[in-house]
């Protein structure tokens, strides 16, 4: 434990094609996750790791469940892994490791690292050029079908009242079919545009508020120039599909193809 | 109806300000990981996903209503 407790372990960030000093010039002066260690590259044959030392203590498994419980803690953390990422991605073709992967040390970093080589190599070489959108879907709460129907009046007999029900019921079936179908195709065009593509889960009400379903959370890889064409697709269906919100999030390092994807 | 997008800078950018926390955990905790590590590996049974997902939702939205209920009176 205290042996543990005194070593400094290797957090990797990212596994990056070599580029001389240029990753190593995009990361200087950055903080990192855990200053005041440097994040620095380390080389290892056709890969380039991005990492930094950070002190065991704060990695143990208690202490990190109560830093990722926290959420200024959480948010920090993942804001500092993120800002590693995306400096490393404008440097060289970058493969986005998870949050909190750890090595004891930078021997064991290589040894995991090259048991992986091939399929990280595949994964740079699917990435190269490329970019990560995410594409979300939500489906609006519904108005009540006829609003005008004054209740009371509607309501007056039991019969009314069992129908109006199974009215309302069907009146949300209907939307949820409706947004789940136009969910569908945009995620068909989407995938016309994209190399590879991933589902991700979706949020509950906790995260979207009441007012909005979450339908389709996905995110594609794509060629860089792709970005005006996407826009336009994602507006000209957003003119289409009036059930349901759009959301485009990007361009994101390709977090969610960290193995190369497989094609959509 | 809406589209709408924080991304508007170039890809070269060094990342948009701002980017929603949610999405970002969305990515920074990816399952279908290449690479496990020494440690993470140990408490990857509780996933760090749901941990930090419960800090997340603890404090960014108390509301909770379920999903496709009408707010329209009877």
């Amino acid at each position: 434990m205290t042996m543990i407790q005194d070593t400094a372990l290797t957090y990797v960030f990212a596994v990056c094609r070599p580029s001389g000093e240029r990753t190593a010039a995009a990361l200087g002066g950055l903080a990192g996750v855990g200053p005041p260690a440097p994040v620095r590259t380390l080389a290892m044959g056709p890969l380039t790791a991005v990492v930094q030392d950070v002190p065991a203590a704060d990695y143990a498994e208690e202490a990190l469940r109560q830093r990722l419980s926290d959420r200024a803690e959480l948010e920090r953390c993942a804001r500092a892994h993120h800002e590693v990422i995306t400096a490393a991605m404008a440097a060289a073709p970058t493969v986005p490791l998870p949050l909190a992967t750890l090595y004891r040390g930078d021997e064991r970093t290589r040894e995991a690292l090259r048991a992986r080589e091939d399929s990280l190599l595949t994964a740079l070489d699917r990435i190269t050029g490329r970019v990560e959108w995410g594409v979300k879907v939500y489906a609006l709460a519904g108005q009540p079908a006829t609003p005008a129907s004054a209740p009371g009046a509607a309501a007056a007999t039991g019969r009314a009242y069992l129908e109006q029900i199974r009215s309302r019921r069907r009146g949300r079936e209907e939307r949820q079919g409706a947004a789940l179908r136009a969910a569908e195709r945009v995620d068909t065009v989407v995938r016309g545009l994209a190399v590879a593509a991933r589902r991700l889960r979706l949020h509950g009400a906790e995260v979207t508020g009441p007012r909005r379903t979450h339908v389709l959370n996905a995110a594609y890889l794509m060629d860089r120039g792709r970005e005006r064409q996407l826009r336009a697709a994602l507006a000209s269906l957003g003119r289409d599909e009036e059930a349901v919100e759009i959301e485009l999030s990007g361009p994101w390092a390709p977090y969610s193809f960290a193995d190369g994807g497989t094609p959509p | 109806m809406t589209v709408a997008a924080w991304g508007s800078a170039p890809a070269e950018a060094h990342g948009p300000i701002g980017v929603p926390l949610v999405d970002l955990l969305d990515r920074v905790l990816a399952t279908g990981v290449v690479v496990s590590g020494d440690l993470v590996i140990a408490i990857a049974e509780v996933p760090l996903v749901r941990l930090s997902l419960h800090a997340l939702l603890s404090s960014v939205n108390e509301r909770v209503a379920a999903p496709w209920t009408d707010s329209g009176p009877l």
